[in-house]
């Protein structure tokens, strides 16, 4: 409403100098009308006595043509200075969502916060409340702000600079600061718009917080069907403040879209540093991931299928007698159903072998939603996600009931 | 009796036809009533709300699912074909409704007749700053543009400034209407937008490069293509338009439609 309001008051401000304009015209042929109106010889004013206040009628009360003028040219640049204002304030734009949410966990249990076992997880909770400042300080150039305010925490999700070459049609981008990693469909895929309650797994365990520190390089060509993205980055994610290597991670993605159907590949080159067994200060660990990605708008009305695949080397965890990366791989595939406008039916499969070379340890994960779309600001989502362990299947289904505004 | 005459009157409404809504380009907004009104005396049991915004509010509104039919005057982009995918699995319909020759406005007191499109780029990105540089009295150009969310000011950006940047000294203005008036006004004025708004002053002819003839935006010399800046005005759908949508845009890109798109000063497709 806030918005609304500061734009009827900048279309009204903006075209106060029009009706201006015409009010001086108006007034100019008023003066000119009074002027050919007035009798040749001055009207006799009552006396003042010298030294009075007092203010005779008449007197006062009209201002010359001259005056008027420079009472109008006085307000008209007042009102270029609001505009130049606002014009500015226009230059600001501000997004956001909130996603309160209520969530049963099978493994939930009463208990204060034991030394083991899963504490309890039925809760309502604010999952994410993200307030996103554009600042587009010119039209090549902008910059953005993305901090998370949930109840655990304030954490800052995207922070960087993006500068736009106006040359070309390809519109080379350079970004900079903290974004997510240009790597497949699902990391880049806003948690606004996703439908699901979270990412799959195997986007969550090999990138955690999707979002890393770095420089990238984007762009689009080909009438903008083929796009590419290249970031040189920390490697670290955002977990840490700051980056455990001097080696740098290349992440990046080459798309194309063939208009209902759209395909991506991308590359992870980079290492991470654990502490072993052996070495307490770290070692060096491969960390790699490759993977294909592809969106499809199916034939069927409002069937739209997606899916990604992953495999990469993931270094272990801490403390590890280990001297090499574990091979992993994973996948998920969704098929989203709308019927209309405001309702959509989803499924969703996902895999997760964080040891290929080991058997009984992949996690399978199947689970569905229902989304109502209640308008343009605001969603209900209803999901149910039922994780299976190839060696033994512990009771850890989860129900989500999850409201989204957004603006 | 009275009951039953209380019930059909409630439950009535729900039976009504539910309204086509059209939102999106300025430029396209007085054409879409035109031919919404126009339609809706012929059909009675259909109603058209038309509102307008920019074509990318309109694209956005598709998008968000709080229009049925969106109006742009410039094709839809990737990203936004991007969004739509990914939130309804469709990658729309689009209707070329209607062609439209974008105007360049100058003051009927400006002795300049004729720009070139390089002429015009330089002075909208500012490297041409004086009427005197093309032709003109020694006099400070005035530029006045559009808002970046309508696809008029993304078109010309596009088309004439080869993808730069406006210069900082251009006056946004809301509606090509605003533009119209404020060049009207000023003698040094120069503007630009659809030929359906062009009253109280006139246009420039456009060369498409020095040594190209100098062409006015008319009905022969846009769809022919002579006339360098032209471009399609189209109505975009999510998915297969529902029987009254299908009747109301094949009527308007039939002849009667077509008729009413010309008498608005557009140019028809057919």
């Amino acid at each position: 409403m806030k918005l609304k309001s500061l734009l009827l008051s900048a279309v009204l401000l903006v075209s106060l100098p029009l009706v201006a304009d015409e009010a001086k015209v108006i007034t100019e042929k008023a003066i000119e009308a009074a002027a050919v109106q007035t009798p040749q010889e001055p009207q006799q004013q009552p006396e003042t006595e010298p030294g009075s206040d007092e203010v005779q009628p008449g007197t006062a009360t009209t201002p010359s043509a001259d005056e008027t003028n420079g009472r109008l040219d006085g307000f008209g640049e007042a009102i270029t200075e609001v505009r130049n204002s606002l014009e500015n304030l226009n230059r600001m734009r501000i997004s956001g969502y909130i996603q309160p949410q209520y969530v049963h966990d099978e493994r939930s249990r009463n208990e204060l916060g034991g030394t083991s076992g899963t504490r309890n997880l039925d809760q309502f909770s604010v999952r994410r409340a993200r307030v996103k400042f554009t600042y587009q300080f010119s039209p090549t150039s902008r910059f953005v702000l993305q901090p998370d305010v949930t109840s655990s925490g304030v954490t800052l999700k995207d922070g960087y600079v993006e500068f736009t070459e106006p040359w070309t049609a390809w519109k080379n981008t350079l970004t900079a600061g903290q974004f997510n990693w240009p790597f497949g469909f699902e990391i880049m895929y806003s948690s606004s718009a996703r439908e699901m309650p979270e990412r799959s797994r195997v986007i969550r365990t090999l990138f955690p917080g999707e979002r890393d520190r770095g420089v990238m390089l984007s762009g689009l060509g080909f009438g903008e069907r083929f796009r590419y993205q290249v970031a040189v980055v920390n490697g670290t994610g955002t977990s840490r403040a700051d980056d455990v290597n001097k080696r740098k991670d290349v992440v990046g993605r080459v798309g194309y879209s063939l208009g209902a159907f759209d395909i991506g590949a991308s590359l992870y080159r980079g290492a991470d540093i654990v502490a072993t067994s052996t070495v307490a200060t770290g070692v060096e660990f491969d960390k790699q991931r490759q993977g294909i990605d592809f969106q499809w708008a199916t034939p069927v009305p409002g069937l739209g299928v997606r899916g990604e695949y992953i495999s990469g080397k993931q270094a272990p965890g801490a403390n590890t007698t280990r001297t090499e990366s574990f091979d992993v791989d994973g996948w998920y595939f969704y098929a989203i159903q709308n019927l209309g406008t405001r309702h959509q039916l989803v499924a969703r499969i996902d895999e997760y072998d964080p040891n290929t070379d080991a058997n009984n340890d992949a996690v399978r994960t199947i689970g569905g939603s229902y989304i109502f779309h209640w308008d343009a600001n605001s969603k209900v989502m209803l999901a149910y996600e039922m994780p299976e362990n190839e060696a033994n299947d512990p009771d850890d289904n989860v129900f989500t009931l999850r409201y989204q505004y957004s603006f | 009796m009275k009951k039953l005459i209380a019930a059909l009157l409630i439950t009535l409404p729900v039976f009504a036809a539910k309204p086509i809504s059209i939102k999106g380009s300025d430029t396209m907004v007085i054409m879409n009533a035109r031919l919404a009104e126009t339609f809706m005396a012929k059909q009675p049991g259909t109603t058209i709300q038309v509102t307008g915004g920019g074509s990318g509010v309109g694209i956005a509104a598709l998008i968000n699912g709080t229009t049925d039919i969106a109006a742009s005057s410039r094709p839809i982009k990737a990203s936004e074909t991007d969004k739509l995918k990914s939130r309804f699995a469709t990658t729309g319909f689009s209707y070329p409704i209607a062609r439209d020759g974008l105007s360049v406005y100058l003051n009927d007191r400006n002795p300049v007749r004729e720009l070139t499109i390089a002429q015009l780029r330089d002075i909208y990105t500012g490297r041409i700053t004086n009427w005197k540089q093309v032709g003109g009295n020694d006099a400070t150009i005035i530029l006045y543009s559009r808002e970046n969310s309508s696809g008029t000011y993304q078109y010309f950006k596009d088309t004439v400034l080869m993808g730069r940047d406006y210069s900082p000294r251009a006056q946004t203005l809301q509606g090509t209407a605003g533009v119209v008036n404020a060049v009207a006004k000023d003698a040094n004025g120069i503007g630009y937008g659809g030929a359906a708004y062009a009253k109280g002053i006139r246009f420039a002819a456009i060369k498409k490069d020095a040594n190209s003839p100098a062409i006015m935006p008319s009905l022969e010399t846009v769809r022919s293509g002579q006339y360098p800046i032209s471009r399609f005005l189209y109505l975009y759908t999510r998915v297969r338009p529902s029987k009254e949508m299908k009747a109301f845009i094949d009527w308007a890109t039939g002849p009667e439609g077509q008729q009413i798109v010309t008498k608005v000063g557009y140019f028809p497709v057919r």
